[in-house]
């Protein structure tokens, strides 16, 4: 449509015999923008796994110590000629490895070796049905894990990386070049169960996690070397959609919002319904005993992410979410997102913390950080902290993030930098200082799209002084797509 | 003409008394692994195929054994389907995983996938014609 209709008011400029008028351009300029926005390149398409390559310092200096491997996982793969993935979350996995050693840094991504990808690639049309994307008959389904993006997380173990997905198992990649082992069955009879795509960890290094169906959930543990400690199904008081969860050192918090599953189908959003009247129920279980579990009432929100929670002197377990009034952004924004142009629907997520009594009540406090992605200093997981990094500078109808910033919930403030209107920011994770144990010990992690250059960023921040900016940003060669969720191994 | 009439009489009875067309069919699963038993079940119609009915033959292959095969023979001109799962525990059951998803491998003739669901009988058919016929099928 766009370029027809441009190369007719040019036409009709000549045929005028006037010269092209300020309005023609400007309406002209206008339909070229329709055709991609500046942030479009946040859901381009990778066509080949990328090579392992340095990074070039482009900033600042790498700080002595840092030494390790940031894996993250994202979306690398939306449209085919025979059909396309018409939802952010849909596309294939791409995995990502950002090495730091010696102050040198490098860059490889692999794409997860899926059924999925390879029936789409063979007829080279996205078919498959996924949450946002209702595919068609084309599509070969025959187990959940046949519909695997494996796109949206990733964990470490031992000498691999899973890709973590919602509603399948993990994949067993190589952490040494990222090539795919097959799906993972934790045991014989749960092969094929669904594991999320954000594990919390104990102080011990247990691992535990959800799965859903509907009003069930299996609730993992797996110990520090990733075997399977145990697998219980446990009975929740509604089918919410749930893609985050969060834990104390002794508690499992599953946050069932009122976005519920009145009937399956394809796509799975078709299927949910946003019912906020309904309000917003913290299941709250023991891990000791997960027969045992307690009911907190709050007022109906949507969110995707939660931060680790904690428990205090008196009793009362406390945890912060990136909370959002309604499910716009899933179900419209992420699709916009992919179309690559125009205002995205959904106003962005507010951190909020969330305080559970011992007496029952449930209270929220929603702060006036605009933000997502929270991640918090993985040596108090679980434990007493202050504090969260998020992304933010997302606005309403671009809800991109420009910059990130700290939240301090003992001091009540927030600190951030922001880089301007040409940087998507992503999730950033906490990086210890080898040896130190403060909080604010630690630096900041993670990557961004340059706009502007057209390249990939990997950033260092100081997490005691992120106003400062980064401490050093090295540049790629290239840019890839926006990812989701990734984890530091040091 | 006297010895036509006994011979004519003997071609029409062989023609009368003999099947329309006999198929043997070949059920193969060459990469199935040596353990417990294959389930195979044989349909001649959409609506047994889709559990209104029985199936029209069945067999149990004894992987464990070294088996790998099985010959359906005698099989009336038509459309089949087949469904196939791997008993690898010998329990007798298609086993599931708490959620009801199959646990052990399975497939369907053809090969043939479905969506969150079994192949239905427009992709899983068939034709058992007079030459003999063979189904190759890869248990997933």
């Amino acid at each position: 449509m766009t370029p027809s209709r441009r190369s007719f008011l040019m036409a009709a400029a000549a045929l005028s015999a006037a010269v092209a008028t300020p309005e023609m351009v400007r309406a002209a300029a206008a339909l070229d923008a329709a055709e991609s926005a500046d942030w479009a390149i946040a859901t381009r398409d990778v066509e080949d796994d990328v090579a392992r390559r340095a990074m070039r310092l482009v900033h600042g200096r790498a700080p002595a110590g840092l030494s390790g491997a940031l894996y993250r996982n994202g979306p690398g793969k939306f449209r085919r000629p025979g059909g396309s993935a018409t939802h952010w979350f849909d596309g294939d996995g791409l995995i990502r490895a950002f090495r730091v050693e010696d102050g040198q840094a490098t860059l490889e991504a692999r794409f997860a070796d899926t059924p999925k990808r390879r029936w789409e690639s063979e007829i080279d049309a996205v078919v498959t049905p996924g949450f946002g994307t209702k595919g068609d008959d084309r599509a070969k389904v025959g187990s959940n894990d046949d519909a695997n993006a494996a796109n949206t997380a990733v964990m470490v173990a031992g000498d691999q990386v899973w890709a973590l997905w919602e509603a399948g198992s993990p994949l067993a990649m190589e952490s040494s070049d990222l090539s795919s082992r097959g799906f993972v069955a934790l045991r014989d009879d749960l092969k094929g169960m669904p594991f999320q795509p954000h594990p919390r960890y104990d102080p011990d290094g247990t691992v535990w996690n959800v799965g859903l169906a509907g009003d069930r959930a299996v609730i993992w543990r797996l110990n520090p070397d990733r075997s399977l400690n145990d697998a219980r199904i446990v009975r929740l008081p509604r089918a919410s959609y749930m893609h985050d969860f969060t834990a104390t050192d002794r508690h499992l918090i599953l946050v069932l919002q009122p976005w519920l599953f009145e009937r399956h189908g394809a796509p799975v959003i078709s299927g949910l319904a946003w019912r906020p009247e309904q309000g917003t129920q913290v299941m709250v279980l023991d891990k000791d005993d997960l027969t045992k579990s307690r009911i907190y009432e709050l007022p109906g929100f949507f969110h995707f992410h939660l931060g680790d929670a904690w428990a205090e002197g008196d009793g009362a377990i406390r945890f912060d979410v990136a909370a959002s009034a309604d499910p716009r952004f899933a179900v419209d924004g992420a699709r916009v997102l992919v179309e690559g142009h125009g205002v995205v629907p959904g106003d962005p997520a507010r951190l909020a913390l969330i305080t559970l009594r011992p007496d029952g009540r449930a209270e929220m406090f929603t702060s006036a950080a605009v933000g997502e992605f929270p991640k918090s200093d993985p040596r108090r997981a679980g434990l007493a902290r202050s504090l969260t990094v998020h992304t933010a500078g997302e606005t309403r109808g671009r809800p991109l993030p420009t910059g990130l910033a700290v939240q301090d919930w003992t001091a009540g403030r927030s600190q951030g930098f922001d880089f301007g209107g040409h940087q998507i920011v992503e999730e950033t994770v906490f990086v210890p200082k080898p040896g130190a144990t403060a909080e604010k010990e630690a630096w900041l992690v993670g990557p961004s799209i340059n706009l502007r250059e057209g390249r990939t960023e990997l950033h260092v921040y100081d997490a005691a002084h992120v106003d400062d900016g980064p401490v050093a940003t090295w540049a790629a060669d290239i840019a890839l797509p926006a990812g989701f969720h990734g984890v530091w191994a040091g | 003409m006297k010895t036509l009439a006994p011979i004519a009489a003997l071609a029409a009875a062989a023609v009368v008394s003999a099947p329309a067309f006999a198929a043997d069919l070949t059920v193969a699963f060459p990469a199935a692994a040596s353990q417990g038993r294959i389930m195979v079940a044989l349909f001649d119609s959409e609506a047994n195929y889709g559990g209104e009915g029985q199936p029209a033959r069945h067999a149990v292959v004894d992987a464990a054994a070294g088996e790998t095969r099985v010959v359906f023979e005698g099989l009336p001109d038509g459309d089949y389907a087949i469904r196939a799962f791997h008993d690898l525990n010998g329990d007798g059951r298609m086993n599931t995983n708490p959620f009801g998803m199959p646990i052990e491998p399975y497939a369907f003739s053809n090969n043939a996938v479905g969506v969150m669901g079994p192949a239905t009988w427009e992709r899983a058919k068939f034709a058992a014609a007079a030459a003999a016929a063979v189904q190759t099928i890869d248990l997933k």
